[in-house]
């Protein structure tokens, strides 16, 4: 028999029992919309928080000291064999080094006139800006101190600018940091929040500085950005090797975006496919709807069917027919789910433009092929059924 | 007509066109069990989080040094404060009223040597109220002895996993272990009871908070825990401790005080959330399978015109016609749901039996809800084709016609 | 006991109205046993449906028992049908997945009579009509005979004052159907007003009053002297 007779007869068949096509098409559309929806989700939500880690560049190398890595807490707690300034100093020669960046954090009082606000400081480099992408908005960063120990300079986060000094000039005013004097030099432009940190609530100063200020000798970690050219791995390398030089053992611990992107993006990826697989539960019962009603349909028809093969059907194209059915209710739900979900998607970011919604086609057309494998699997039983009858018997049901 | 009689009427529809009834049943079964399991899994793991928190008790007061004017947020638990906190402030706070016990920490990392090997652990200095305040036994030996906290004594005790890594659990009280530059000898081994809001104790020596500040050559303590009385004290307390500790750093504020509620609170709401969610999207799954017994309700109906007509002519009214089919809808729902029960209680059983840290525990809303979902669901979609029925002609329903096919 | 006054019942066959009934005028006393016969299409059916409630009528009333329930709601109606009025039809209508004597009881199943009183009635009319030994046949494991047996059982479980047959011996053997008229009258002369639709004259002439219709009128309207 050809394909369009089958379709044609497959489509009439579905045409005239209208209703119970219509709700069994509606059960896998259902099922369709949730899984897309929530893949679609999960997705918006990986590029989300790789767009945030991402935004510190990605040729760039932290290193912390203590080797176990405690939840990357290694930095925060006191160490024996401490990073230094110096060891971040001797970084810079290394060959395809960029930017160096040491980096300590605390906080404490930042005071203007008679304003005080309690923020983050952080003391670094003057290489800071340039090395995590942080743009300067007025005046300029931290000045590069060559060797010697720094001046008081800082440099204001968005925030704490409108905090303290609302619209007034801030650069080349005095403030106190911790109590002590420090003149401004710069002020970052808005950067907002990375998962929960805001990233303009923080007041920078000299390293050196920063770490007289918290009393503490080493830092909590060392940026290395290096230029294209040279592969993650043998970066890290040379800069291991370098700091061993240094220490004389290997009490310090590396990790290039690379790998943090990786195991990153590992979970994540885990999370989406999860979180898909919720919505293909309500797939399963859609799939269920079908395998019923086909196999009533399959009840129903016994005399059509016997007719069938009495005329001359052969068992496969019995078979066929129904396999046909089911693929095709399937399918189109997949159509009607993808269309609904499509809208949803496209109304939702439009009210909401700062979701991170990608309506990637490949998910769609995955999702097609997903229904018409489950009106696949779904149909193979009822199908079996109907070309298993005895002719003879099913027209005496008539 | 009696309930009774009526799911006998029923029942035997039911079991007459069985492979109908079974896959309506599992249709709503697959539905209920998911959202028992989500939702199972998701308590489970709040309750986990909560366990976790509750051991550190409701009468403790964590000091952090440094302050974030950002409130609501995540309190600095990073990062230094630009004051320390010293010895002297844990004994200015011991001596407050309604304060029964104060715990000064610094943590830190260094190499830990003994027998020839050695490895990089975590080294917390502390007091024996730590041992009290945290609830942390020893199994073998003493905790820390009572020192005025700034004396260092060359003594320590030790995580079951370091006996394990550096002493092939060989009998350790009384030797020693090297930390860092310094000696200390073992006076005691703590009971594995592993992580404790994320510090993996076994693995860490634990020894007196001045050789701890002497080995990091630091004289600000991590955090401080102060053990009130009992919790009603705390709130009174909390601003006491605020005044006191601004009194001593300058009139500056820059410390901040967490209890356990503040951060079990974020964690419940968080974790209250995703469970509700996940049990919302597999309840969707519901909601097909609704839709699944409308049709089944609309084939059943077409089929049993006549016997519709031969109901009314006996004396059946539109109610009684429409109450029948809305019931067999809702039998299969309910006994669906039944199922649904027992496959996801199952399955959550075997997880606990495979996995015995993984916590269980369906929260009761998710059982009700699911079944009375299930129920209504059902009654909302069979109500439409049950009123087809119920307001079928009889005369024309007997012949076997409905309206359409005059 | 029946009065039927200018009955008209219209119905639309595709494109062509059809007048099922025509003003109709009747009289029927209690205990009466009438035939009514005609041509296929001549209304006796829709006729039979109005008597027993099953259909209402565009125009014209009906009094039972001195009450007007042509224009009584489908509730009201259904629950005369239930109390007064029995139905036989030709083609049975059993539930194919009950028993003999659940198909029995089913009106009083429908009136929620407790099973210890449904019990007894049912076992009295199945010994009555000789059932009792297929009380708990399906209604595939019985003969055509045995089948319209436990449909009139069931019509009379509830002693309705009105018993409709409509062309009861339509789909059976002469011998059953015999059988089953005999056992219809039989019940007529215990008290119970039977209405037969048939279009056997032969059938038909057992009645006391005989009914023609046609064209949805009442055409003639017989009675026998000693009725």
């Amino acid at each position: 028999m050809r394909s369009a007779d089958y379709s044609r007869l497959t489509l009439r068949t579905l045409r005239a029992s209208r209703m119970r096509s219509g709700l069994t098409i509606l059960g896998i559309a259902i099922g369709i919309c949730a899984v897309v929806l929530l893949t679609t989700l999960g997705a918006g939500i990986r590029l989300y928080v790789l767009e945030n880690f991402s935004q510190f560049g990605s040729r760039i190398i932290a290193i912390n000291p203590g080797k176990s890595q405690t939840g990357g807490t290694g930095g925060l707690l006191a160490s024996t064999r401490p990073l230094l300034v110096a060891d971040a100093d001797s970084l810079r020669s290394l060959p395809y080094a960029e930017y160096v960046v040491p980096v300590v954090q605390g906080s404490g009082a930042i005071e203007f006139g008679r304003r005080v606000r309690y923020t983050d400081i952080i003391g670094t480099g003057s290489d800071m800006a340039s090395a995590w992408r942080f743009e300067v908005a007025r005046g300029r960063f931290l000045p590069d101190s060559r060797g010697s120990y720094p001046q008081p300079l800082a440099v204001l986060g968005h925030k704490v600018k409108q905090e303290l000094f609302a619209e007034q000039n801030a650069l080349g005013q005095f403030i106190r940091v911790g109590g002590e004097r420090y003149r401004v030099v710069g002020i970052m432009a808005e950067k907002g929040q990375m998962l929960g940190f805001d990233l303009d609530d923080i007041v920078y100063i000299p390293v050196q500085r920063a770490l007289s200020l918290f009393n503490r000798t080493g830092l909590m970690e060392i940026d290395v950005t290096y230029r294209p050219g040279i592969a993650a791995d043998a970066m890290a390398e040379q800069v291991r090797q370098r700091l061993i030089g240094r220490h004389g053992v290997e009490d310090f611990s590396l990790i290039t975006q690379d790998e943090m992107l990786q195991s990153m993006d590992r979970i994540l990826a885990i999370l989406t496919l999860a979180i898909g697989g919720l919505g293909g539960i309500s797939l399963i019962v859609g799939a269920i709807g079908i395998i019923t009603i086909m196999v009533t349909s399959v009840q129903e028809r016994r005399a059509e069917i016997g007719l069938l093969r009495a005329i001359g059907a052969t068992r496969r194209q019995v078979m066929r027919l129904f396999l046909g059915e089911a693929v095709l209710l399937a399918l189109v739900g997949g159509c009607v789910g993808i269309l609904v979900s499509g809208l949803a998607l496209g109304g939702l970011a439009l009210a909401i433009p700062a979701l991170p919604i990608q309506l990637d086609p490949f998910y769609l057309l995955l999702a097609l092929a997903l229904s018409a494998l489950v009106g696949l699997i779904s149909g193979v039983l009822p199908a079996r059924r109907a070309a298993g009858l005895n002719p003879v018997l099913a027209l005496q049901s008539e | 007509m009696r309930t009774a009689d009526l799911l006998r009427f029923n029942g035997r529809l039911l079991t007459g066109q069985w492979f109908r009834t079974l896959m309506t049943l599992l249709a709503t079964a697959v539905g209920v069990a998911a959202v028992l399991l989500l939702t199972g899994m998701g308590e489970g793991a709040r309750r986990f989080v909560l366990n976790e928190f509750n051991l550190l008790g409701n009468d403790v007061l964590i000091m952090l040094p440094g302050r974030k004017e950002t409130s609501g947020g995540i309190p600095p638990l990073t990062g230094e404060g630009t004051r320390d906190l010293t010895l002297g402030d844990a004994e200015a706070v011991l001596h407050l009223p309604g304060v029964r016990n104060v715990a000064p920490l610094v943590v830190g990392l260094t190499q830990v040597e003994a027998e020839g090997r050695n490895r990089e652990m975590m080294v917390v200095g502390t007091s024996p109220a730590f041992f009290t305040i945290r609830n942390i036994d020893t199994h073998q030996g003493q905790p820390l002895p009572q020192l005025p906290l700034d004396r260092a004594e060359p003594v320590c005790v030790i995580g079951p996993k370091v006996q394990q890594t550096l002493f092939d659990q060989q009998q350790v009280l009384g030797r020693w272990l090297r930390t860092g530059d310094r000696r200390c000898r073992i006076i005691g081994v703590l009971d594995s009871r592993g992580v404790s809001l994320g510090i993996d104790m076994s693995e860490s020596v634990i020894i007196p908070v001045a050789s701890a500040q002497q080995l990091f050559n630091t004289e600000g303590l991590f955090r401080l825990f102060i053990q009130v009385q009992h919790p009603g004290l705390i709130e009174t307390l909390k601003p006491r401790v605020l005044d006191l500790i601004q009194a001593r750093h300058q009139g500056e504020r820059d410390i901040t005080l967490i209890t356990q509620d503040s951060l079990l609170g974020v964690f419940d709401d968080i974790l209250q959330l995703l469970t509700l969610a996940v049990g919302a999207i597999a309840a969707i799954s519901l909601v097909v399978a609704g839709i699944l017994i409308m049709n089944i309700t609309l084939i059943s109906v077409s089929q049993r015109t006549s016997e519709i007509g031969l109901l009314k002519a006996l004396g059946a009214s539109e109610r009684e016609v429409h109450r029948l089919f809305l019931s067999e809808a809702l039998l299969m729902a309910l006994l669906g749901s039944a199922t649904g029960v027992v496959i996801g209680y199952g399955l959550l059983l075997l997880g606990h039996w495979l996995w015995p840290e993984f916590p269980v525990s369906v929260p009761l809303w998710a059982l009700l809800g699911a079944i009375t979902l299930a129920a209504a669901v059902a009654l909302i979609f069979a109500w439409l084709p049950a009123r087809k029925a119920a307001r079928l002609p009889p005369v024309l329903a007997l012949k076997g016609l409905t309206d359409a096919q005059r | 006991m029946i009065r039927l006054q200018q009955l008209c019942k219209r119905y639309q066959l595709g494109d062509e109205p059809v007048q099922a009934l025509d003003h109709v005028d009747l009289n029927i006393a209690a205990g009466e046993y009438l035939s009514v016969m005609g041509p296929s299409g001549s209304g006796k059916s829709t006729l039979l449906n109005m008597l027993g409630l099953l259909d209402t009528p565009d125009s014209g009333h009906y009094w039972l028992n001195e009450h007007e329930v042509s224009a009584l709601s489908e509730e009201a109606r259904a629950a005369e049908r239930n109390r007064h009025i029995g139905f036989v039809f030709q083609a049975y209508h059993l539930i194919d997945r009950l028993s003999a004597r659940e198909n029995i009881e089913l009106p009083l199943v429908l009136n929620s009579t407790p099973p210890a009183a449904r019990r007894p009635r049912v076992d009295q009319l199945l010994e009555r009509l000789g059932l009792d030994r297929h009380a708990e046949h399906l209604p595939h494991q019985l003969s055509g005979g045995q089948r319209q047996r436990v449909a009139i059982a069931r019509a009379v479980i509830r002693k309705p004052q009105l018993l409709l047959a409509d062309e009861p011996t339509g789909n059976l053997d002469s011998h059953s159907g015999r059988d089953v008229i005999e056992l219809l009258e039989e019940l007529n002369a215990e008290g119970i007003t039977l209405v037969m639709v048939t279009h056997d004259p032969a059938m038909g002439r057992r009645a006391r009053r005989r009914l023609w219709m046609q064209d949805g009128k009442l055409l003639k309207d017989e009675q026998d002297a000693y009725g």
